[in-house]
């Protein structure tokens, strides 16, 4: 932690550190802080992209980043100052952002008239230690473009190392080192590896990696002073693969297929094969980088850190811009003074329980105004339940929860009926472009069924959306099975885990799901449980589109288990002693929403037999109606998509893309995320807020200790902030902070993407996941009085304090009787003052609002006609 | 059905043109793509339908001549037979294939019209080389799809990997032109107006011996499999195609998965009479073919990353099709053809899909996906398996990690030499350049005078110096002036060489000196206002992105360019042509280094087009600092 605290002191600019003497594990502690924390792309957690700097505040904090990485931290000017033209930025967005600027009324006036100014290139990255650091002297002064040399070396060998699937002969023997394996292909083969041929790289083998990189250091670097940053922006040059390589270290059971890696391992590999290519090239006449001279702008890190430049003119259009578009939904909350409290108290004929998602946003506002009668309750996706889960056809388990959160249980998905074993054998000719085969198994297959490829291609091409065989569509759930959720035994697995669950275990999460939601009366006969997946085909990122409270899995086992759970008479009786009281006429079902298909899927349909619910079959067909306009909704986004058409034709569209194997945009996902709102659902009910805002349910009169705030809010900013940050900057630079474009994207080793076949792992999402992304910070609505969100806030974890803080995510509470807003800060409760004139849009239906706009919308106010 | 050819052939070049015209616009794009591809399709169906009631004949079309002397000519010839029906209908399916998927696939990318403008030129030289009816053009096509394979290569010029790829893909196409180019060239010595595709068989058969000695037969072969292995991605020129994966997944599909990987083997199909006449060649390209499926199936077991797989398992198919052609198998290689094509290019757009379909569908089955580390080695059987020692295990491993060396060996026989000869000529100091220059002079003049020879042997120092220009112009990094100066140069030296060796040529030298000046003028001017305001050594290494700042200056370098390498657009195609037939009339070996600085020059070229007009724009900016600083204001 002295990088960080060498930023923080930065005033003093200490040579503190250049008085210690370089010590090689707390160098690479420091490094690994500023590397990518993405894993393996099949289960894609969204976090936030700049973890390495939340200790700072937010504007200082992306300014440090940019230095290192290289990036850009705002949109270009033009982009604000168009905004502001169509009116999406309001005048009074900018006096609140300049008021806020922290600079004196002189310079806020001189601020104030510069901000109008063209200029195109102000957004620019700055100089950075990534891009221009001390290594760039390669280039700049020996003229030798060293990683052009060593990256395709190096990335084959990690990626043939780390590989999970794709090659056909895997490079490390089980338990083998990544330093081992170099040493074994340089040392035990014929052929030695390039460069590591020849004496020197042979005698510096056989050393240990700590005194290789030593060795190399001292012949490249030469100044103690400059080892750190040296190796730092030799792992900046290729982000990608140091961070997946820390991300392997630090939970090597992100892999499938265990593979024994360091980060110290990848710098001396690395390092050493920069020196044998110096070697090569220079031999004894090799100069090195301290003896060359650097330019007066290089970053170094010895003389501490310069103080982080931010652009103060692009920070106050941005944070006007985030203010603009956070006061349409206060402005819209404050408006309803005289809210019909009547209406709350009557019994709904349905409950629907969704994810805490904001893709789940509009479907339920469709939902309740196709039958008012049906109420919905958001919470995070996992609804309560953490558990390894094991489906029939799954090869592994994989943890449904969000990952903070280590599960203890394993739940193994059983067939109810025997499953007839008609499991294709080993070369299925209808898989066999995917299929590895012998040499001249291949040219027989080439001859013969290549031409047949013709067909298919133009089928999937010309025809995309019928049906295909062997596609497995995510809502073709075996609906013959069940989940072995009851523990039989206290004996744990192979692997450390519980099979199942007491029913203690059970009630007390579903007790506890319930209380957050304040679902503790009031039940409606039918309960229906939606959780969420998206189903798309030729997508590496697939895991990024599912739930990310079930670390990017669909949350169908989730809410299966929940209903089965809340079902079952014992778990019942436990939480009737609990003084939750589910009435015996009261049934949850458990479903799956196909988030690009926009179809909804009821599990476990035998249950039904024993238990009929009169109520369902109301609620399928209020469902579908609802799936339809939603499915128009999303349409809007989709500039090639039929517009001006009716809910039927955009429906089957959507279904259309999700099985289209050339359309790179299944669906938009998180793109419009802005707001979380935590409270009850009368606060938000006749909002319409454009698919942006992640809702969760919380009855405020229950929480007089803040104690179920703090657990939602333990879920809701690391998952709603995470993933709002993940797209924020993968819009701002999305070659640096994203994936770029998906179109030239390579699946390496089953791990991530890399542009063509000698690249760089790509972090981030990808361009067309981001495009139409409006990039402002999450406003979090808390539906509570300052005093609880205190308590509450003084109960959170440091780590999420500090998003707070530090303000990467905002929050508001809003008072519960009166809707008084404050804006949070670190000093204190700031109460949100509105223009009086601004008032909410109104309008009395959805598809008045959202029809012919291409844009995002403001929050719009429903007028319900009380018949 | 001649109509139809031209058709088949005016229908990418039309749509090319049009998509030149329009705006910026995806929707006017896609519009006009689409019906230039559907036009396209049914003219290629009706020309195939016509052939098919015609009953299948070996169709030629003499167009027009476009340049004719006594003992020269150009005619625009074309043929159709059974290759050329099988590659047109192959391309037609897949062409339309694609255009309809990057409809969507391409919606919103940056580079749109660029994408559908490439795409519509490589069609257009496809066909070219399809339908050609000789080798010359043949060769004009052959240019146009190599240049249509850099610029898609470099379709994310954004980034420093996919330019230095496409340099890559590029000095190697460039590399195997110099087989063609000799070859064609070698074909107008041998065969003099019997170049034509539909005659080199008759020529062949009708006469007891052949028409021309077995060793000038053995070095045209020769050329022309080098021009087909280098296009075709066969041994020892394997690693530039997984490396060519740059462009967006579709463009990839229909080069290298599909339809540029199989030119080599058009070639060979169309020279078939010239080099099977011989057991050596044929032996060798059997051999090349072998050679290649050993090494690219070794290389192929430890790739990574699916497209880099996928590329391998082509080139091992495309190195069976030499097999097969060597052995005489003609219709079993087009079958062998369409199923290759059509596979890879399915593969390649279905490739984003091989995580799903490891971890979902292989998994779920128990099929053959493994997750430990039980195949290694695999093909080796079981017993083999347990007593081959570790030691050998190890090497063959490194060998399909480092695929075969081959990059190693390329690199360090063609390149690293070439490389090392310019900059030692570009360090040398201009006065002793100048003293070299007219001391050999001098001495050649001497020798001329004491001998009474002709001044044709002043050609010899003379195509010294185009070759020493080349190279200078080849290792040049530090300014573009010298570089496309050197270029100039040597392209003049070419010129004056020839007319040293026949001053009767001295109207085709025009010609090709139409070609070359006025490209070269119109590049000083255009370097001239692109770099007014920057000093270029510098930072001689940034891309500077000036086909963003810049657009129309760099297209203006661009046409100049593609002059200085001529292409067939400019005069200078057709005049490299007739320098190199005169050079070789007076000698054969005159044509190499004439031949060998076309080619250096060309990649010098594209080299300083790569630096200039490639990159990401914000590099320029790196050195600006906002003024208005949070520190300033406190």
């Amino acid at each position: 932690m002295i990088t960080l605290l060498r930023f923080k002191n930065n005033n003093m600019a200490k040579p503190e550190i250049a008085d210690t003497t370089f010590n090689l594990d707390t160098a690479i502690a420091h490094i690994a802080h500023w590397l990518p924390a993405q894993g393996p792309i099949k289960d894609f957690i969204h976090h936030n992209t700049l973890h390495a700097v939340q200790d700072h505040p937010f504007h200082e904090g992306i300014a440090i980043a940019a230095k290192v990485f290289g990036a850009r931290s705002y949109l270009p000017l033009s982009d604000y100052q168009a905004l502001y033209q169509e009116g999406r930025i309001k005048a009074n967005a900018i006096n609140w952002a300049i008021e806020h600027s922290g600079c004196t009324v002189l310079e806020q006036e001189k601020l104030r008239n510069s901000l109008f100014e063209k200029d195109h290139t102000s957004h620019y990255p700055p100089v950075s230690l990534a891009n221009h650091g001390i290594r760039y002297a390669w280039l700049t002064h020996l003229e030798f473009n060293l990683n052009a040399l060593v990256h395709p070396i190096m990335f084959r060998l990690l990626g043939n190392f780390l590989d999970q699937g794709i090659s056909t002969w895997s490079l490390p023997k089980s338990g083998e080192h990544f330093w081992d394996c170099i040493v074994r292909l340089t040392q035990h083969s014929l052929l030695p590896l390039y460069p590591l041929n020849g004496p020197i790289a042979f005698e510096l083998l056989s050393k240990s990696p700590d005194e290789v990189i030593l060795i190399c250091l001292e012949k490249i670097v030469g100044d103690e002073q400059l080892y750190e940053q040296y190796l730092l922006e030799m792992l900046l040059a290729h982000p990608g693969w140091s961070g997946m390589v820390s991300v392997i270290e630090q939970s090597p059971n992100m892999l499938l297929a265990r593979r024994e890696i360091s980060l110290k391992e990848l710098i001396a590999v690395e390092l050493l094969i920069e020196h044998m290519f110096l070697e090569k090239k220079y031999g004894s006449q090799l100069v090195n980088i301290s003896s060359i001279p650097y330019n007066i702008d290089t970053p170094l890190l010895k003389q501490g850190w310069v103080k982080p430049t931010i652009p103060l003119r692009l920070k106050v259009w941005h944070e006007a811009m985030e203010w603009s578009l956070h006061s349409e939904l206060l402005i819209a909350l404050k408006a309803k003074h005289s809210k019909p409290n009547g209406a709350t108290n009557l019994k709904p004929v349905a409950q629907a329980l969704f994810c805490i998602d904001d893709r789940e946003c509009s479907l339920r506002r469709h939902l309740e105004e196709v039958n008012p009668a049906i109420e919905t309750l958001g919470a995070a996706g996992f609804f309560g339940i953490d558990f390894f889960y094991q489906g029939l056809d799954d090869a592994y388990p994989v943890a449904q929860c969000p990952n903070i959160i280590v599960p203890k249980h394993l739940i193994k998905e059983l067939s109810s009926t025997p499953k007839p074993s008609n499991k294709p054998k080993r070369g299925n000719l209808t898989n066999m472009h995917f299929t590895a085969h012998t040499m001249f198994r291949g040219w027989l297959y080439t001859q013969t069924v290549g031409i047949g490829y013709a067909v298919k291609m133009a089928w999937d091409v010309f025809r995309p959306g019928s049906k295909l065989p062997n596609i497995r569509s995510l809502s073709e759930i075996e609906s013959h099975s069940q989940l072995h959720l009851l523990r039989e035994t206290d004996e744990l697995t192979p692997d450390g885990h519980l099979l199942g669950f007491s029913y203690t275990e059970m009630a007390d999460r579903l007790g506890g799901l319930l209380r957050n939601i304040g679902l503790t009366e009031r039940f409606a006969p039918l309960v229906v449980v939606v959780a969420h997946g998206s189903s798309s085909v030729n997508n590496p990122h697939f895991a990024a589109y599912d739930c990310g409270a079930c670390s990017g899995k669909p949350g169908a086992p989730n809410a299966r288990a929940f209903a089965w759970m809340a079902n079952n008479e014992s778990v019942r009786a436990i939480l009737r002693e609990r003084g939750i009281n589910i009435p015996d006429e009261t049934r949850f079902v458990a479903a799956l929403h196909n988030t690009s298909r926009d179809e909804v899927t009821y599990f476990d349909p035998h249950l039904l037999i024993e238990h009929p619910i009169p109520a369902l079959a109301t609620f399928q067909e209020t469902m579908s109606l609802a799936l339809q306009r939603n499915a128009r909704e999303r349409s809007r986004w989709f500039e090639l998509a039929p517009q001006d058409q009716t809910n039927e034709i955009a429906h089957a569209h959507v279904k259309n893309r999700a099985t289209s194997i050339f359309e790179p945009r299944p669906e938009y996902n998180h793109s419009n995320n802005l707001y979380a709102i935590v409270g009850r659902r009368q606060l938000t009910r006749d909002l319409f807020m454009d698919r942006r805002a992640f809702l969760h349910s919380y009855d405020p009169q229950t929480d007089a200790q803040g104690d179920i705030m703090a657990r939602i809010l333990s879920a809701v900013i690391p998952v709603c902030g995470g993933i709002n940050l993940e797209y924020f900057f993968s819009r701002i630079d999305n070659s640096v902070y994203g994936a770029g474009t998906k179109l030239p994207h390579n699946v390496i080793g089953l791990l991530g993407v890399a542009n063509g076949v000698e690249g760089d792992l790509r972090t981030g999402l990808p361009h067309q996941m981001i495009e139409v992304h409006q990039p402002a910070r999450l406003l979090i609505v808390v539906e509570q009085t300052t005093d609880i969100i205190d308590k509450t806030v003084a109960k959170l974890a440091d780590h999420l304090k500090e998003w707070l803080d530090n303000e990467w995510v905002r929050v508001v509470s809003c008072h519960p009787d009166n809707q008084q807003l404050f804006l949070y800060s670190a000093n204190g409760w700031e109460p949100v003052i509105l223009p009086e004139n601004e008032e909410a849009p109104v309008s009395s239906k959805s598809q008045d609002i959202f029809i012919g706009k291409t844009q995002t919308i403001p929050v719009h106010q429903f007028i319900r006609n009380q018949a | 059905m001649n109509e139809l050819i031209l058709t088949c052939l005016g229908l990418p070049l039309l749509g090319f043109l049009l998509i030149f015209l329009s705006a910026a616009d995806e929707k006017k794009i896609a519009f006009i793509s689409y019906w230039c591809s559907h036009a396209l399709g049914l003219s290629i169906i009706a020309l195939l339908t016509l052939w098919t009631i015609a009953g299948f004949p070996n169709h030629e079309y003499q167009w027009l001549t476009v340049y004719e002397t006594h003992d020269y000519s150009f005619p625009l010839l074309f043929y159709l037979d059974r290759i050329s029906a099988v590659y047109l209908f192959c391309t037609w399916a897949i062409f339309s294939i694609i255009v309809k998927y990057c409809r969507y696939y391409l919606h919103r990318e940056a580079g749109y019209k660029r994408f559908f403008l490439t795409i519509f030129s490589f069609v257009f030289g496809l066909n070219l080389v399809i339908l050609s009816g000789s080798i010359d053009v043949l060769f004009a096509g052959w240019e146009i799809v190599g240049i249509a394979s850099f610029l898609l290569i470099a379709f994310y010029r954004h980034r420093m990997q996919p330019i230095r790829n496409s340099l890559r893909a590029y000095t190697i196409y460039r590399f195997c032109d110099i087989g063609l180019l000799l070859g064609s060239l070698m074909s107008h010595v041998l065969f003099h107006e019997s170049q034509h595709f539909s005659q080199l068989a008759n020529l062949f058969n009708s006469t007891a011996t052949p028409p021309a000695s077995y060793g000038s037969l053995w070095l045209i072969s020769t050329l022309i499999l080098i021009a087909a292995s280098g296009k075709s991605a066969q041994f020892p020129f394997c690693f530039w195609l997984p490396r060519a994966m740059e462009g967006p997944t579709p463009s990839s599909a229909i080069f290298y998965g599909a339809l540029s990987v199989h030119l080599g083997v058009f070639l060979l199909l169309r020279t078939i009479p010239i080099w099977s006449y011989n057991y050596v060649t044929r032996w060798s390209v059997f051999n090349i073919g072998l050679l290649t499926v050993i090494f690219a199936s070794i290389s192929e077991k430890t790739q990574s990353n699916i497209k880099g797989k996928i590329a391998y398992g082509s080139i091992t198919q495309v190195g069976f099709m030499f097999m097969e052609v060597a052995l005489g198998l003609e219709t079993l290689v087009l079958i062998h053809f369409l199923g290759n094509a059509f596979l890879r290019c399915y593969q390649l757009l279905v490739s984003p899909s091989i995580v799903v379909h490891l971890l979902r569908v292989e998994g779920a089955t128990d099929s053959d996906f493994y997750i430990e580390n039980n195949t290694k080695f695999q093909f080796l059987s079981p017993s083999l398996r347990a007593v081959l020692p570790d030691i050998l295990k190890n090497t063959l491993y490194v060998f399909s990690l480092q695929e075969g060396c081959l990059e190693l060996l390329v690199r360090s026989v063609l390149w690293t030499p070439l490389k090392r000869a310019g900059s030692t000529i570009n360090a040398m100091k201009l006065s002793r350049k100048f003293l070299y220059i007219s001391g050999s002079f001098g001495f050649v003049g001497l020798i001329i005078l004491v001998f009474g020879l002709t001044t044709q042997y002043f050609a010899y120092p003379v195509s010294i110096f185009m070759v020493t220009a080349s190279l200078s112009a080849f290792s040049q990094k530090h300014s573009p002036y010298s570089v496309w100066n050197a270029i100039g140069l040597s392209s003049t030296l070419a010129g004056l060489s020839v007319w040293f060796l026949n001053p009767g040529a001295l109207n085709d030298v025009v010609i090709f000196a139409s070609g070359i000046v006025p490209a070269w003028a119109l590049g000083i001017f255009t370097l001239y206002h692109l770099l007014k305001n920057s000093n270029f050594s510098d930072s001689p290494f940034a891309y500077r992105a000036m086909s963003e700042t810049q657009p129309k200056l760099s297209l203006l370098l661009f046409s100049s360019f593609l002059g200085l390498v001529g292409f067939p657009i400019s005069p200078a195609f057709l005049g490299e042509d007739l320098l190199l037939s005169h050079a070789s009339n007076e000698g054969a070996w005159f044509a190499l280094p004439i031949t060998i600085a076309f080619v250096i020059n060309g990649i010098a070229a594209a080299k300083v087009f790569q630096r200039l007009c490639l990159g990401s724009p914000n590099e320029l900016n790196v050195n600006k600092i906002e003024e208005k600083t949070i520190s300033d204001v406190q």
